[in-house]
């Protein structure tokens, strides 16, 4: 055989391998398609399925391998949340009320939390997850977690933060700003700890004591997906101050006039003077997440713009 | 053949040596060419290659998961680089470490070997010291790209970069305890039963503090005797284990450094004394 037809002979194989090779990869990519299309749904109650696995069975499990075992689970945590927010706000759209997430059904997070932190005690993601999370439908849990992060960590002055934060959720302001007190006596933790035991412990439910509670919690907070749902709060207190200012200037104009406005034109000037953002097209002003607000009850009071605005609703 | 290859070198070597004691440097010089033998013909092995590529691809990975970890990149690279190192470099120590032997017996190398003046201990010591040198570069080159991932998503210098090579260095101890380790058994061995106890004695490495508290609990003195003994001759690779604490920035304090390593280097001495001591009574045929 000469050199050509060698050549020739080699090209035409590799064509057909070539061939056989994309037509299989293609087969494949349709098979599994199909196979998905037609697999049945997870049993819910498989999906929620309690953890088989305790904290001191998993250390031992994970061969001194803490560290990923930790990472593993707190990235389940994550993508259970989301998926369940998700799945959630798909079905119910602007119904989700970041004070009361029970109706998410969220049963595993406590325990993926718990294995998360039994793994590497020091991880401080999960604690600050939890503290945001966990109190909405199960303050126990978010207790325990917190207190068995300052058992491991006792110089982590940011799980008193928590903690404290987590106590003035449930209006305990005096157990939150002795918690406040024990946190800022620890080396190292900023002097606004101190101030926020004091504020807690004298105005404990004040819209600007959740404002500074949350503004010092955005700052200190290293994870973004905590730091995304502490701004949603801190735009509802903001939001909260706007549509009183709104609701003043309302109320201003029906004494005034006898009658509730007809258009946001009808208190353009007191608006402007209340220091609000305006939307140049509507007149309207803008709340935090900069959708504009809505007149309601014929003009007579304010509410947000739903399902647009991001603003938590409750 | 690296068989014939080393007993060129040491050939050379030998006629180069001079001075009184003409013995010990020879022995020395010896263990230097069969180890600079066994690193030179490790690097040309193809699986290393590709098991270094797969962990730096899979520390390329972790730059991608970060985004599923709500911020914690640095922690979750930290994590899933130096356990890929640890993983693959036990896998390396194991598969390499209990063919080192096997390899030469099967070629019959060992006969052209051992006609020249080099003692079985000389060429076990010099085989091991070259295989821990292919750890050592390949420990290096997954530690840097760790490093340089964390520089990546930091974008910029990070501590840390620095911070997990005194855990590196530990990786590299327990690398060294578990290729001894591998080394003891292929001196009698089987490769693939070899291969088998040293995973398992790995393991019950990482498990051995839990046999000290089941001696604590036994009631009857032989089993608390038995248990302890385990304790005290397995290796307690739990003290090696720093990556959870190295992902927090953790550096480990320098007495305990000192220690854990000379305690991995007293280990390795009594591996390859036993190795040493299986290997002389060895028949070939």
């Amino acid at each position: 055989m000469t050199l050509v037809q060698t050549i020739k002979q080699r090209l035409s194989q590799d064509i057909a391998l070539v061939s056989v090779i994309l037509i299989a990869l293609i087969t494949s990519v349709a098979l599994s398609r199909w196979l998905d299309s037609r697999r049945p749904p997870i049993d819910p109650s498989f999906e929620e399925e309690k953890l088989y696995l305790n904290g001191n069975t998993a250390k031992r499990l994970s061969l001194g391998f803490n560290g990923i075992a930790a990472d593993w689970y707190w990235m389940r945590s994550l993508q259970y949340l989301g998926r369940k927010m998700v799945n959630f706000e798909d079905n119910n759209a602007g119904q989700l009320s970041l004070n009361d997430l029970s109706v998410l059904e969220l049963r595993l997070l406590p325990s993926l939390l718990r294995l998360s932190t039994s793994l590497d005690p020091e991880f401080m993601g999960p604690y600050e997850l939890g503290a945001m999370i966990l109190p909405t439908f199960n303050t126990d849990e978010a207790i325990t977690l917190l207190n068995y992060g300052i058992e491991h960590n006792p110089d982590a002055w940011r799980l008193y933060q928590h903690l404290g934060y987590i106590y003035w959720q449930l209006h305990d302001y005096h157990k939150s700003s002795e918690i406040y007190g024990k946190g800022a006596r620890i080396a190292g933790a900023p002097e606004w700890m101190a101030e926020m035991s004091a504020r807690v412990a004298a105005e404990g439910g004040s819209r600007n004591a959740a404002r500074d509670m949350y503004r010092h919690l955005y700052d200190e907070s290293k994870d973004q997906q905590v730091k995304e749902l502490i701004a949603r709060r801190l735009m509802q207190v903001e939001s909260f101050d706007e549509r009183d200012a709104i609701r003043a200037a309302l109320k201003d104009y029906q004494t005034r006039t006898g009658r509730c406005v007809s258009s946001w034109k009808d208190i353009a000037q007191a608006l402007r003077a209340s220091q609000l953002r305006i939307d140049a097209q509507s007149g309207a002003p803008v709340d935090p997440s900069d959708t504009p607000y809505v007149l309601v009850k014929n003009g007579c009071d304010v509410d947000l713009d739903y399902p647009r605005s991001k603003v938590p609703y409750r | 053949m690296q068989g014939t290859g080393e007993a060129s070198a040491l050939a050379n070597n030998k006629e180069q040596t001079v001075g009184t004691s003409v013995a010990q440097s020879s022995s020395r010089t010896r263990i230097v060419s069969i180890a600079l033998n066994t690193f030179r013909e490790a690097v040309r092995d193809r699986v290393l290659y590709n098991l270094v590529l797969f962990v730096l691809l899979l520390i390329g990975g972790a730059i991608f998961l970060g985004e599923l970890s709500g911020g914690q990149e640095k922690k979750i690279i930290t994590d899933l680089g130096l356990s890929a190192m640890l993983i693959f470099g036990v896998f390396i120590g194991i598969f390499v470490g209990v063919s080192l032997v096997y390899k030469e017996i099967e070629r019959r190398t060992v006969y052209a070997l051992f006609a020249k003046p080099v003692g079985r201990a000389e060429f076990l010591i010099g085989k091991y010291l070259g295989l821990c040198l292919t750890l050592l570069l390949n420990t290096v080159i997954m530690g840097a790209g760790v490093s340089l991932a964390l520089i990546y998503v930091s974008r910029g210098w990070d501590p840390l970069a620095l911070q997990i090579w005194p855990a590196i260095l530990l990786i590299y101890v327990e690398l060294m305890i578990v290729t001894a380790i591998a080394l003891v058994f292929s001196s009698f061995s089987s490769p693939a039963l070899s291969a088998l106890l040293t995973f398992f004695i790995f393991i019950a490495g990482h498990f051995s503090s839990d046999l000290k508290t089941l001696a604590a609990f036994s009631r009857t003195a032989s089993v608390r005797w038995l248990f302890t003994a385990l304790y005290y001759a397995l290796p307690n690779l739990a003290n090696y284990s720093f990556i959870t604490q190295a992902a927090h920035g953790r550096v480990p304090g320098f007495q305990q450094t000192f220690v854990v390593v000379l305690y991995g280097c007293v280990y390795i001495s009594l591996m390859i004394a036993i190795a040493a001591m299986i290997f002389a009574r060895r028949n070939f045929k």
